[in-house]
Formats: structure tokens, C-alpha cells, sequence
């Protein structure tokens, strides 16, 4: 099958296939103009995905949580854009909302053998957003798993083809929580894209969410195998 | 002889004489007199200058002074590199001391990653180990120590306690007898001349029949460019630790003794003086 099986619970995804299943997923986000794209290090040596973004932030305290906080924690609500949204069409929108940039690079780690996620994101006039602004703008339903070791979840490192500075999702606990994924699409004998399985868990913990067509994927290669 | 042991001390106890200087635009409210320190090759910039910074803010006001960065001749200095690789890197062939410039203005987003406490080294720090855990075994070694053993490597570090480092660390550098030396070597090859940051791939130090790979063998295979001379003559050099290991050295024995705390071996690639 696809992966390199050196334990039974070990599903360890090998630099080969990940470039197969991340260029099957950029075919998928021609289709639909998603945005997703392959680029290479100067050296060709090393590819990624890539993705630019922008989104509109409402800097406001719903009333339930104002009485509740005594930190004054602030949830930065986030409105999806639509994805095609250029620089001339941002500046029209409400002025009291701000607009942030978000890019997403997608890169594979041979130490861990998995894909990391890397992001970062800035306000239009360039300021970047700090690391705590960043776990502020954690999804709500993420909050109390970031909370109890954010060391461990997101930091900010260096990316390892550009040397910038990003921020990381860490990624020592996905082979845990893809191994569930792959087993149960192993017995029903489905194909999986990996990059697409895991890039749905991920993504919408830092705001990156994929279109439902991208399921539609996995099943075009899977009605051929029914007709069997 | 020499014993392997005392490599292990000699690398721990690696120091570089350093001459701290304000950058000339900050703002003081008297002259900044340049500050000079023995920086240790083990550790990480920010981890041990407290006593740089609190020098230079004594002539400055409180609202001048931001995060402090660090610049050796306009170049930023990454802090979350190892003192000595940076050193290797951009000034081994010059003299000494080694002048970097202290800003507290202005810090270069695009370029440094910001580290407003000690918690940040010493998750950056756990994060590298980890890596070369995963590289080494499996990730096996690391993910049965308790807390307080990782809590021990990187109190160790802080505290400049070569004992109490080792006492944990040298669980991290064996193998099973079984086997000949680690699963992979981790290890990262830096030249400042390229836009990727470092090298790092997956590299065995057993070859199929047995063999150790030595430190040419993982050269010729990750970046063979960098080392084959063209003209027949020898235009770089392949420092760790500020000298240059025969290439014939097996990959595994450098990895158990010249590897940084963070358990990678950095490797850097400069420039061979000409003179």
C-alpha cells in the first residue's frame, strides 16, 4: 500500500508519497481555485505547498465572556474572505475591521516523517502578529488544549528552506492521531490522500479551512474500485 | 592518549571571548562603555548575556529599550543557534575578539525569531533534542524519561553543570548492542552563502555491509558541491566546534562526542582564508 509500516502503529508517510499525495491535492485546488500551489527551493532540492489568505478580524469581547474573564482574555473573531480577495478589494471593506494576511506552507519533515504545517501572518501595513496574538486567535474549541502546554503546540521557529521566521504547529503527536485515519480507511479499502486527511484536522486549528470537494477526491478514486 | 571523555569536557567547556558594543544610534544618557564576556560555544546568545543587557540599559531609559538583538557586521544573529556555530560561521577566520553589536531598537521581524523569556530557549532547546531523539531512536529514549530528567538536561545547560547534563545525556547517545550506532545522525551542515538556512537529511552512520560512515562519506552525500574542489584545490573548510575533524572521522563517534547539547552536530561550512 502507501506507507512505510514499521509497527503496527506506525504510520510513517515517506518523502516520495508526500510529494504524490501534495501534488494530487494541488490538481484538486486547480479545479476549484483554491489557491494551493507547489513551490521548490532555489536549489530544487525541497518542495512545499503554499497558500496566501486574508481574513477579517472583529476585535470585540462577547458580553457573555465579559463577565466571566477576569483576565480580560480577548477572542479575536475571525470572518471567513473569500480566498480570491486582492489588496484593492480589502481596502473597500468596513474600516474599523482589520484585515490579516495569512500564509500557509506545508513542508515535510524527514526527522519526524510527517508534513508540518508553518504559517505566518501580518497586518496589511506589514506589522506581523506577535506569538501571543497568534494563540489569542486559536479557535475557541482548541483554547483549552493550547492552554495546558502551549510550548508543545505552536511556536514560533525558523523555516527550514526560506530561514524566516514562522509559526509552527508541532509536529511530534501526528503520526498519533493520523494513525486512527489511516487504519479505518485501510479496512474499508479506501484511498486516502494524507495531505488532505491531515491538513482537514490541522488547518482549522490556525484558521486554514478546506473546501468539503476536496472529499470528493478521495471518492473518484474510490468508484473504480467498487465497480470491481 | 587522549580519552574520549575529556573530548566531551573539552566541547562543554569551549568558550570564545567576546566584545559586547552599543549600537552608536541608540539612544544613552551617558557613553556606553563596550562590555567583554567569555560566551560559552554551548549555549545560546540570550540564554547568557542578563549581565550585557543590565550593563548597557545602567546609560539608557527605560522607554529606549526594547528587546534586545544581537549583530555581528550587519548580520543578525540568530539567537536559537548555538554560540559557537554562529561564531564558526560568520567570524572564525578573524581576530580576536569576536565584536558583535547590541541593539535594543528595531528588531529585524523578517529575520529573528523574538524571545521575550528563558521559557522560550529552553522550549526551543527540548524541541531540537527531541528532533534528534526522533532521528536517533525512534523518538524511544526521549518519550521514557520522566519530566524531570528533561527538566535536568536543560538546567544542566542553564547552570553550565557538565554533570548533571551527562548524567541524563548519555542515555540519549546509546544504542541497543544490537546494533551499531544510531538509526540516523542528527546533524545540520550551515554555509552562509545560501539562502536555505542549513542541510539536514536522513543519514545512516552504519553503511549495508557494516562499514562506518565517516564525516566525508555524509559530506560527499548531502552536499557534495560544497566540498569537491574544483581546481584541484581545497577552497572550504568543515568546522565543528571551531576546528576542522578529519574527514575520515566515522559520523557516529562525532556524533557522540562533538554534538551540540541539543544533541545535533553543526556542522559549517566557510570559506578557506587565503592567506
Amino acid at each position: 500500500m502507501s506507507f512505510s509500516v514499521a509497527g503496527e502503529e506506525d504510520f510513517f508517510l515517506e518523502e516520495k508519497r508526500f510529494k504524490q499525495y501534495c501534488e494530487e491535492f494541488i490538481k484538486h485546488s486547480q479545479k476549484i481555485g483554491d489557491g494551493w500551489e507547489w513551490r521548490t527551493s532555489k536549489d530544487f532540492a525541497d518542495g512545499y505547498l503554499s497558500k496566501t489568505h486574508f481574513q477579517i478580524t472583529q476585535r470585540s469581547v462577547p458580553p457573555d465572556l465579559k463577565e466571566k474573564n477576569n483576565d480580560n482574555i480577548e477572542q479575536m473573531l475571525f470572518m471567513h474572505v473569500e480566498e480570491s480577495l486582492d489588496d484593492s478589494q480589502v481596502d473597500g471593506v468596513c474600516a474599523t475591521a482589520e484585515v490579516i494576511r495569512y500564509e500557509y506552507h506545508v513542508l515535510y519533515s524527514s526527522s519526524y516523517q510527517v508534513p508540518v504545517l508553518y504559517f505566518r501572518a501580518c497586518f496589511l501595513d506589514g506589522r506581523p502578529l506577535t506569538l501571543d496574538e497568534i494563540w489569542k486567535s486559536v479557535h475557541a474549541c482548541y483554547q483549552p488544549r493550547l492552554l495546558e502546554g502551549p510550548w508543545d503546540t505552536i511556536t514560533q521557529q525558523e523555516h527550514p528552506l526560506l530561514g524566516q521566521p514562522f509559526f509552527v504547529l508541532h509536529p511530534c503527536r501526528t503520526n498519533e492521531f493520523m494513525s486512527s485515519v489511516l487504519i479505518s480507511s485501510r479496512k474499508e479499502n479506501r484511498h486516502t490522500n494524507y495531505i488532505t486527511s491531515w491538513l482537514s484536522i490541522v488547518g482549522p486549528v490556525v484558521g486554514l479551512n478546506l473546501s468539503l470537494s476536496y472529499a470528493k477526491l478521495a471518492s473518484e478514486q474510490n468508484t473504480d474500485a467498487d465497480l470491481i | 592518549m587522549t580519552d574520549d571523555k575529556d573530548v566531551l569536557r573539552d566541547v562543554w567547556f569551549g568558550r570564545i571571548p567576546t566584545c559586547f558594543t552599543l549600537y552608536q544610534d541608540e539612544i544613552t544618557e551617558r557613553e556606553a562603555e563596550p562590555y567583554y564576556l567569555l560566551l560559552p560555544r554551548i549555549s545560546y546568545l540570550t540564554l547568557v548575556t542578563d549581565k550585557v543587557k543590565k550593563h548597557f540599559q545602567k546609560v539608557m531609559r527605560q522607554e529606549e529599550v526594547s528587546e534586545i538583538w544581537f549583530e555581528y557586521e550587519g548580520t543578525p544573529l540568530k539567537w536559537h543557534y548555538p554560540i559557537g556555530l554562529l561564531f564558526d560561521l560568520h567570524a572564525s577566520n578573524t581576530a580576536l575578539p569576536w565584536s558583535i553589536t547590541v541593539h535594543f531598537k528595531n528588531f529585524p521581524e523578517k529575520d529573528l525569531l523574538h524571545c521575550h523569556s528563558k521559557d522560550v530557549i529552553e522550549a526551543h532547546f527540548m524541541a531540537c533534542i527531541k528532533e534528534a531523539d526522533a532521528l536517533k531512536h525512534k523518538s524511544q529514549v526521549i518519550n521514557e524519561m520522566q519530566k524531570k530528567d528533561h527538566k535536568q538536561l536543560w538546567m544542566g545547560l542553564q547552570n553550565d553543570k557538565f554533570e548533571q547534563f551527562w548524567a541524563i545525556n548519555r542515555k540519549l547517545m546509546e544504542y541497543p548492542p544490537e546494533d551499531s550506532g544510531f538509526r540516523y545522525i542528527p546533524f545540520r551542515i550551515y554555509q552562509a552563502t545560501t539562502e536555505r538556512p542549513f542541510i539536514q537529511k536522513l543519514f545512516r552512520p552504519i553503511a549495508a555491509g557494516g562499514q562506518l560512515h565517516t564525516l566525508g562519506d555524509l559530506l560527499k552525500d548531502v552536499c557534495p558541491t560544497a566540498i569537491t574542489p574544483e581546481d584541484g584545490e581545497k577552497k572550504t573548510q568543515v568546522m565543528i566546534h571551531g576546528i576542522e575533524p578529519m574527514l575520515e572521522t566515522p559520523i557516529q563517534w562525532l556524533s557522540e562526542h562533538m554534538s551540540y547539547p541539543d544533541n545535533f552536530l553543526h556542522i559549517s561550512i566557510i570559506p578557506r582564508p587565503t592567506d
